[in-house]
């Protein structure tokens, strides 16, 4: 026995050192990661860098010259009143924004992070206003301030209190304010999934220990849980930053950069520059000075990320000290006398058992109406009457319910149907079929990707490239989207869904190399290993024992994927203009341009379409979402 | 440090009965262990008498005062966690610190305080290190450090060792010992190790599925089992439990006979005097200074132990003895133990 136990340490020390010799990356691993790199570099990098040379452009509208102007654009930017303007509104939105998020998304976070029944429940209702597609979100938002015929007017009539009532979105500062509030709407529930994670890592022991050294529930929030979260807050507070950066679809739909310029932030005016005044070269600019600001936070945010984990560091074993100190028997000092302690709680320990548990009902079903109600009151608008949602003076009670609305815009029949509602049923087409191959395209490339960055993590060049695709996803997507406009006229594909399908790629293929990676960490190295010596070539490996293992992961990159896509707004509004390739969230946006009264009915059926795919995902695969929201989290 | 008294200790979790009519009286000053095998409700009642956790019926008093309805911090209960729950942002200092900054104690007596439990348990050199900066040991030392540091009304410990390598184990084993002697603590020891709990303790609290078995002195326990299970849970080997026929009683197969290994041993030759069991020797185990003997008597497997395994063979005949004063009976119905004449 001891003889063949020797024998095999012997055998294993060998193997040991013929691994180290040889330990060098497969071919097969850098061909895993190939492709993914590439069609990041042509599709994110390359326009990075074009929309970089087009910002030393300026370019004639009436003969369409360039001409190469350095440093100018940037130059006339610090002269710009209406830079400034903008640059400070940008910062205000973020900063509000951040507080916004951070604050609400941390109660909720604490609520969802209790046992009690129905928090199932709570948690996918909270999910909603996050899965929802921005477009909606600014519809309804904007529908609730409208000063007419509005939602919170009327529901201020219903209920006597007329005088309150205001045109909200009409006062500019005021403006600047709600818009910021339904972004944080939108935003709280990723920061609340990030902090509860957070919270979830904490062991439980901590609070018990707390408890017990006599610390009450305020002392532990800023002594334990807080101090714990450190870490986790500087991060959210970066993503949430840059996120606040990039917001452009609720401002197109609640405001476009008005009353005046009141919420004309840095990304609303790179818009106007480029694509109402058609000035690239200047847009480029503006867009470039947010780029920048957003590649300083995520190279920040790199920094703190590399200092965490190699900080990450045990000790373990006694050390000589302490075994001298066991050696030791030293005469010691005598214990002090503590004074009596006498603990007394605010309120009897009877009335604490049954107020907590009530404050605690009542803030869990403020922050469940608070991201539900919306959403109910944009159903039932979408049921009820045309009439019901002009009348003034404005009421929330709806006279009739019906399917009118989903009618118009499903069973488009003769001329009761605007031309834009006709457009709803060939835009839900568009925007599952863009989503379907996005995601079948982007999930089966980023799964090969994310095989070889979890199983080679720490090589150089795996590490950079990996960080590299990270960055990618920091970059607003105003910034891609000009080069893509341009690139794709050139190339006749305008107005195609192939179009959207390559821009979108830009941020998805990232996404779910990165969601994929996460997911082969969780897999053992030793299966891999398993798999070889039983004689299966690595790509063999791969699909015939690692895919059916990580297929949940699979599930959630392109469940993640397909929401992202079909939510998409910018690329698509500025990439297709006809029926051909318009998705959901584009038509949405139609109807407020036309030119006649808003046809709100079919407005709010068309948003009620557009919510379904996310509700049903924030319901029924939520497990999912989750997944895809901490690990793609950068990507709002 | 206080008495503790429990009784008709009841708690469920849904309908399932965790613990069941529990009664305990435990001295001032006592070490006493809840031993059991994990699920056994002994981590749950540590939990109640702390009061983290609420029970269903009884009561808990410290020196006969009644606390079941009193909030955790006001039954200034110290506990000693099984991952020692440090707080992980704080230096050592402060993490000794927090109970006492709790009880709003004067900055001075809080640093002589801190001073005293760092020397007790020699931490000076690292009382500005953070935890994930200790070693194991260490960091078991900031635990109890932490849990002494405010004159607690009793120490309770829930495996706090288990997460240490063997031979530390052994070290603070004896230094938890020497330190409640010292500081005359009420400890309450919750273990799954029966070592441990017959080296540490005054009193053993042998639980399965929660109910109390036996309450006595290690030795007692071991020596007097009340059942077959503490029986069986103490002592390593197993005790052999054999129907008392094989044994040459003949009581109907009423009663079993449990003997330990270390009390059966291979008969010199032609005396076959007290319990005498012959079979075949199939296997002898090395264990360093004691040698195990694996015998086949009928169709039960026997151990039985020796200091000297040279003329054994596998193969052959053995007999092994024991006095019939080290043996247990045990009522072959209930399990329990039927006390000699």
């Amino acid at each position: 026995m001891v003889f063949a136990g020797h024998k095999l340490t012997t055998a294993l020390d060998t193997s040991v050192t013929i691994r180290r010799k040889t330990r060098r990356v497969p071919a097969f691993s850098y061909g895993a990661v190939a492709p993914a790199l590439l069609i990041v570099f042509l599709v994110a990098g390359l326009p990075l860098l074009y929309s970089l040379y087009l910002s030393f452009n300026t370019t004639n509208p009436i003969t369409k010259r360039w001409v190469f102007v350095g440093l100018g654009n940037y130059a006339k930017l610090l002269d710009n009143a209406e830079f400034w303007g903008a640059l400070g509104r940008t910062a205000y939105f973020a900063v509000i924004s951040v507080a916004g998020t951070t604050i609400l998304g941390t109660i909720i976070a604490l609520v969802l992070n209790e046992r009690f029944p129905g928090r199932g429940l709570l948690r996918s209702a909270v999910l909603v206003p996050w899965a929802m597609a921005p477009v909606a979100i600014g519809v309804l938002w904007s529908f609730v301030f409208a000063g007419s015929f509005g939602l919170l007017n009327g529901l201020l009539n219903d209920l006597g209190l007329s005088f309150l009532t205001a045109a909200w979105l009409g006062d500019g500062f005021r403006a600047l304010n709600l818009v910021a509030l339904t972004h944080v709407w939108n935003q709280a529930p990723l920061t609340a999934l990030m902090i509860l994670s957070g919270l979830q890592s904490m062991p439980g022991n901590l609070h018990k220990a707390a408890i017990l050294d006599g610390a009450g529930p305020i002392r532990r929030f800023f002594s334990i849980t807080l101090p714990w979260l450190k870490s986790s807050y500087l991060f959210i507070a970066i993503i949430a930053t840059i996120n606040a950066l990039m917001t452009f679809d609720i401002l197109l739909i609640m405001t476009r950069g008005g009353p005046g310029t009141a919420t004309t932030v840095l990304s609303w005016l790179g818009y106007l520059q480029s694509f109402s005044f058609l000035r690239f070269g200047e847009g480029a600019a503006i867009l470039y000075v947010l780029t920048l600001a957003s590649l300083a936070l995520a190279i920040i945010y790199f920094f703190i990320f590399r200092q965490r984990r190699s900080a990450e560091h045990m000790m373990d074993g006694a050390t000589p000290s302490e075994m001298a100190w066991h050696a030791k028997r030293a005469q010691r000092n005598a214990m002090v006398t503590l004074p009596a302690y006498r603990p007394h709680s605010l309120l009897p320990a009877r009335v604490t058992r049954v107020l907590a548990p009530a404050l605690f009902a009542l803030v869990a079903i403020v922050i469940f109406l608070w991201s539900v109600l919306p959403v109910l009151a944009l159903i039932l608008m979408s049921l009820s009457p045309a009439a019901d949602l002009i009348r003034t003076p404005a009421t929330v009670i709806p006279t009739t319910l019906t399917f009118d609305n989903f009618i118009s815009v499903l069973a488009a029949e003769g001329h009761t149907t605007s031309a834009q509602a006709k457009r709803v049923p060939l835009s839900l087409m568009n925007s599952f079929i863009v989503g379907a191959i996005v995601s079948v395209i982007n999930v089966a490339l980023g799964t090969l990707a994310g095989y070889a960055f979890a199983r080679h993590a720490k090589e150089r060049f795996f590490a950079g490239s990996l960080w590299a695709l990270m960055l990618t996803r920091m970059i607003p997507g105003l910034t891609l989207v000009l080069p893509f406009f341009i690139t794709f006229k050139t190339l006749g594909l305008l107005d195609t869904r192939m179009a959207l399908v390559i821009s979108y790629s830009s941020f998805l293929l990232p996404l779910s190399a990165w969601m994929m990676k996460a997911t082969f960490e969780s897999v053992p190295i030793s299966l891999d290993r398993a798999a070889l010596v039983d004689g299966c070539s690595r790509f063999a490996m791969l699909i015939k024992v690692l895919l059916p293992v990580v297929r949940p992961g699979v599930i959630a990159a392109a469940i993640f994927c397909f929401l992202v896509s079909w939510n998409e707004f910018l690329f698509a509004l500025i990439l297709t203009s006809t029926p051909k390739a318009q998705t959901i969230p584009v038509v949405i946006s139609g109807f407020l341009n036309q030119a006649q009264f808003y046809e709100y009915g079919p407005l709010f059926a068309a948003s009620v379409l557009s919510i379904i795919p996310p509700v049903v995902v924030a319901f029924f695969f939520q497990r999912y979402l989750v997944q895809g929201a901490l690990s793609g989290a950068v990507k709002g | 440090m206080a008495s503790i008294t429990l009784s008709g200790i009841g708690k469920s979790y849904g309908k399932v009965d965790i613990l069941k009519q529990l009664d305990l009286s435990i001295a001032d000053g006592e070490f006493i262990s809840f031993l059991g095998p994990s699920g056994c409700g002994k981590s749950t009642l540590l939990y109640c008498i702390s009061g983290l956790e609420d029970i269903n019926t009884g009561t808990i008093a410290f020196d006969g005062q009644d606390m079941t309805e009193l909030s955790p911090r006001e039954r200034n209960i110290a506990l000693v966690f099984q991952d020692y729950a440090l707080y992980p942002h704080m230096a050592v200092r402060d993490n000794i610190a927090f109970p006492l900054r709790q009880q709003k104690v004067t900055p001075d007596l809080i640093r002589r305080q801190v001073d005293w439990a760092a020397e007790t348990l020699g931490l000076e050199a690292l009382l500005d290190r953070l935890p994930n900066e200790l070693s194991g040991g260490q960091r078991q030392r900031v635990a109890v450090g932490r849990a002494i540091v405010r004159n607690p009304a009793a120490l309770l410990m829930d495996e706090p060792l288990s997460n240490l390598d063997a031979s530390l184990r052994v070290r603070m084993r004896s230094e938890i010992r020497r330190l409640q002697r010292e500081l005359k603590m009420t400890v309450i020891f919750v273990t799954h190790d029966q070592e441990e709990a017959l080296v540490l303790s005054d009193r053993i609290a042998v639980m399965k599925d929660g109910v109390i078995q036996q309450v006595a002195s290690p030795m007692t326990v071991y020596k007097e089992p009340a059942n077959q299970f503490v029986a069986s849970f103490i002592g390593s080997p197993q005790m052999n439990f054999l129907p008392s026929a094989l044994a040459g009683r003949n009581d109907n197969g009423g009663t079993i006979i449990g003997i330990r290994p270390h009390d059966l041993s291979p008969a010199a030759a032609g005396r076959a005097d007290g319990i005498s069991l012959t079979g075949e020797l199939a296997f002898v185990e090395s264990a360093g200074p004691i040698h195990f003997l694996e015998v086949m008597v009928g169709d039960h497997m026997v151990k039985g132990a020796c200091a000297d395994p040279s003329g054994l063979t596998p193969g052959a005949q053995l007999t092994l003895t024991a006095d019939p004063r080290s043996a247990c009976f045990f009522d072959a119905q209930s399990g329990n133990r039927i006390k000699p004449q």
